[in-house]
């Protein structure tokens, strides 16, 4: 492919004959082998110089295969010209350690924490390797993620004491909240530094729902480990299973049907628009705007009821499956959806002309938790949270799958960051989704619905990529033998997203946290896995 | 804005007084065992290894451990297995949700005083029968579906404040304790200390697969298999997730206000 040989030139032409070793894969997912020595003048070069950025970064523990060895990988994207690089680089098993390039990429600072807690691999020259996944109370040494960790062992509990971050100064207090939080929500640990009103400095200890599930999932038969992918988040459930089902269809090597690709849209767009409607009326709520809030849970209702009506289950559990859809869900049901999405249509219209004539709204919202530019690039924001600050990027259209390639649909762009424009990036894609599931239902041609998947060939890797509601979702598995899993990692969303949340509550008055938080929407489950 | 107000007619559905008008969904598996051929596919394919067979051999399905995904009805070639809509589905004593007998890990709770009082708060309750009831909901290691579906419990269409029941934001004025999740061994402490939290008599219902027993996420070196592992168990509402009305049984069935079954 054209494009693919334009990057081998590029990365040649900066970097010598070194880098020569490459394969390219399932299309767009180039392979390169890199070394210490190099790492961070390719990651210099990619992410500074070629405006690529860091999607993923995760570790493997390789010592069962042939090579050995523990392996860092670097997942680069390209938006521009659609493709993936795969940088996977040894680790040395003497020093445990590698060359951090966290301070020219900042996002890279989490995943090289997060692979110092899961395999003990420590970051050189990464200065802020705090634990984030374990708590006080997971012994120093044990780490989950090894091979050689037996995946049920529950070592005793250990007691630290956690640190935050100390601000000093006359009259800053600190206000600790949660986990247990006073909504129905999901549990994370916020510590707050303030002075007076404003918030100066915000530190969220997260992970009090992890489940290990990157490690449950090693050793499992693929299409058990399908329904593990279906719970990483609940309202995420069909982007989820869906970069799990790309993946593994990538793997056997399986081109699925027209007719799933297709209902796959659908479901995707339904997703999406039930979370949206969701979300917004939670911040209605939060501002105190009830009538807006019934509004959108009405709409949201309305969503689930079709939802239910077409798949039985309301978050679009066992609707997918590795190789196409488990059944064929739409027939008989395209009027019935068509109608609804005029239905939903007409009503958010009209709702928006309502609350957007309303300064109580309005001056709610308007310049709340702003993200700037530049922070929503050094931190990978990703979704309605980076395209609201101006940062163009949409998974469906840099690297269409399914049927997002043969579709029309916008993508929306707001450049302030703020409260309002995550809400107007939102409504906006309410309407695009209504727009992309009548395509979608219009497009239908009869067919199957799925190609059958019996073997999965031994470790072969493959990546699997959606837009979910929250963003760019990236999940890579490498097969292992007898139809098994041997590393699945996945990235959510959530992950890139939370630290910005923390960079967009600076200056802001504690009481208007609960609406930037909401306006994020971020998953805990999807974040702590 | 009014007219929109007014728009709408009533949207909340009369559940439980009147039965659901809902198309099928999925509700409970179910296996015929005069249908049954023996194969063992659905023992092998489950993937939370709930389907077994008792010591006689008798195929059935553990529920607290079910996560409802409907793949032994798409494996079974003699239609033996089968998805039914049944979803009024919670019980108070998990063994009867099981095919097999019960494992427990050992429970480890600071206060055993609150065993104790077990009887006397279902006493109680049940004289205050009536009277509203403050839930407060705990997630100790959900996958948020299980929130979500209670969060539905106050959207117009189910709208639970008619029953008198409020969700509240503090562990002390609440009656009812609503736990999701498998809990975490990070949200272990925070579990306790909420329980101990809430005044006497409490009711502690388990919402979900993960909760009941830890779901698909069991013995994990995160997780324990289910909340009764930590803090005592009124009620076991099985679904992964379970429907809004599946809960607002099972709240119901922890006040005695549906019948024994
Ligand atoms: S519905 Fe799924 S989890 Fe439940 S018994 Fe059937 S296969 Fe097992
Ligand atoms: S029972 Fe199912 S829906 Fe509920 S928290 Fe567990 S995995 Fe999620």
């Amino acid at each position: 492919m054209k494009k693919m040989e334009d990057i081998i030139e590029e990365l040649r032409a900066g970097f010598g004959e070194s880098c020569l070793n490459y394969n390219i894969v399932h299309e767009n997912e180039m392979r390169i082998g890199v070394n210490e020595v190099d790492v961070r003048r390719m990651a210099e070069l990619l992410c500074r110089d070629k405006g690529m950025k860091l999607a993923c970064m995760f570790a493997s523990d390789e010592t069962l295969l042939p090579s050995g060895e523990f392996a860092i990988y670097y997942v680069f994207a390209d938006a521009e010209r659609g493709a993936f690089i795969i940088a996977r680089m040894a680790v040395d098993s003497e020093k445990m350690s590698y060359p951090s390039v966290s301070d020219f990429i900042h996002s890279a600072s989490f995943y090289e924490r997060e692979i110092h807690d899961l395999f003990g691999i420590k970051a050189e020259g990464n200065e802020s390797l705090k634990p984030m996944v374990f708590h006080g109370n997971w012994p120093e040494g044990e780490y989950p993620l090894r091979k050689t960790y037996d995946r049920s062992r529950k070592p005793a509990f250990a007691s630290r004491r956690q640190e935050f971050m100390k601000v000093k100064g006359e009259g800053v207090y600190e206000i600790p909240v949660g986990p247990v939080h006073a909504g129905i929500i999901e549990p994370g640990h916020f510590r707050f530094s303030v002075a007076g009103e404003p918030i100066i400095n915000l530190e969220a200890q997260l992970y009090f729902v992890h489940k290990g599930i990157e490690k449950m999932c090693e050793g499992m038969d693929f299409k058990k480990c399908f329904y593990v992918s279906e719970r990483i988040s609940g309202d995420e459930t069909f982007s989820n299973a869906l970069a799990y089902c790309q993946a593994v269809e990538k793997i056997a090597g399986v081109q699925i049907p027209r007719r799933a690709q297709i209902t796959r849209v659908i479901f995707a767009e339904l997703e999406r628009l039930t979370s949206h409607l969701g979300d917004i009326g939670g911040v209605c709520l939060d501002i105190g705007y009830g009538f807006a809030t019934f509004q959108f849970r009405m709409m949201r209702g309305w969503t689930y009821q079709l939802v239910e009506a077409v798949c039985t289950s309301r978050f679009l559990r066992s609707v997918n499956t590795p190789g196409g859809v488990r059944k064929d869900f739409l027939e008989g049901n395209e009027k019935r959806i068509i109608e609804m999405m005029i239905k939903i249509e007409k009503e958010l219209l009209e709702t928006i002309d309502i609350i957007k004539a309303k300064s109580l709204y309005i001056d709610r919202v308007e310049n709340t938790g702003t993200l700037k530019k530049k922070t929503a690039i050094d931190l990978n924001a990703t979704g309605p949270a980076g395209r609201a600050s101006g940062v163009h990027y949409d998974v469906r259209k840099s690297f269409p799958y399914e049927a997002y390639g043969d579709m029309e649909f916008e993508v929306s762009m707001h450049n302030n960051g703020d409260v309002n424009c995550r809400l107007n990036v939102k409504l906006e894609e309410c309407i695009q989704s209504i727009k992309l599931i009548m395509q979608g239902i219009n497009m239908l041609e009869s067919g199957s619905m799925c190609s059958k998947i019996d073997f999965l060939p031994p470790y072969v890797s493959a990546l699997g990529y959606t837009e979910s509601p929250r963003g760019e979702n990236i999940h890579w598995i490498m097969s292992g033998e007898n139809n098994d899993i041997y590393r699945y990692k996945v990235r959510t969303p959530s992950f890139c997203n939370w630290p910005a949340l923390c960079e967009a509550v600076r200056g802001n008055i504690v009481p208007d946290f609960p609406i930037i938080n909401k306006s994020f929407n971020l998953s805990y489950a999807g974040n702590d896995l | 804005m009014i007219k929109k107000i007014i728009q709408y007619p009533r949207l909340t559905q009369k559940y439980p007084k009147k039965p659901l008008d809902l198309p099928d969904f999925i509700g409970k598996p179910e296996i015929d065992n005069s249908k049954c051929t023996g194969c063992n596919e659905c023992i092998s394919a489950c993937p939370s290894g709930c389907i077994v067979r008792d010591e006689k051999g008798v195929i059935g399905i553990n529920l607290d451990e079910c996560i409802f995904c409907a793949r032994c009805e798409d494996v079974c070639a003699s239609g033996a297995a089968r998805m039914t809509s049944e979803f009024e589905l919670a019980q108070k004593d998990r063994r009867l949700l099981r095919k097999t007998p019960l494992v427990i890990e050992e429970r480890d709770i600071p206060d055993e005083r609150y065993e104790l009082i077990q009887r006397e708060v279902k006493e109680k309750i049940k004289k205050i029968y009536g009277r509203s009831l403050q839930i407060r909901v705990v997630d100790a290691g959900s996958c948020n579906g299980c929130d979500y579906e209670i969060n539905g419990l106050n959207n117009p269409f189910n709208d639970i404040e008619r029953f008198g029941i409020r969700f509240v934001p503090s562990p002390r004025h609440a009656d009812m304790l609503l736990v999701t999740g498998t809990a975490t061994r990070n949200m272990e402490l925070a579990l306790i200390k909420t329980y101990n939290a809430t005044p006497d008599p409490k009711l502690v219902v388990a919402v979900g697969a993960c909760a009941c027993s830890g779901g698909i996420f069991r013995d994990n070196y995160a997780t324990r298999n289910g909340i009764d592992c930590i803090v005592p168990v009124d009620v076991y509402v099985p679904g992964c997730p379970p429907r809004p009305h599946a809960i607002l049984y099972g709240i119901l069935k922890a006040l005695d206000r549906v019948g024994k079954k």
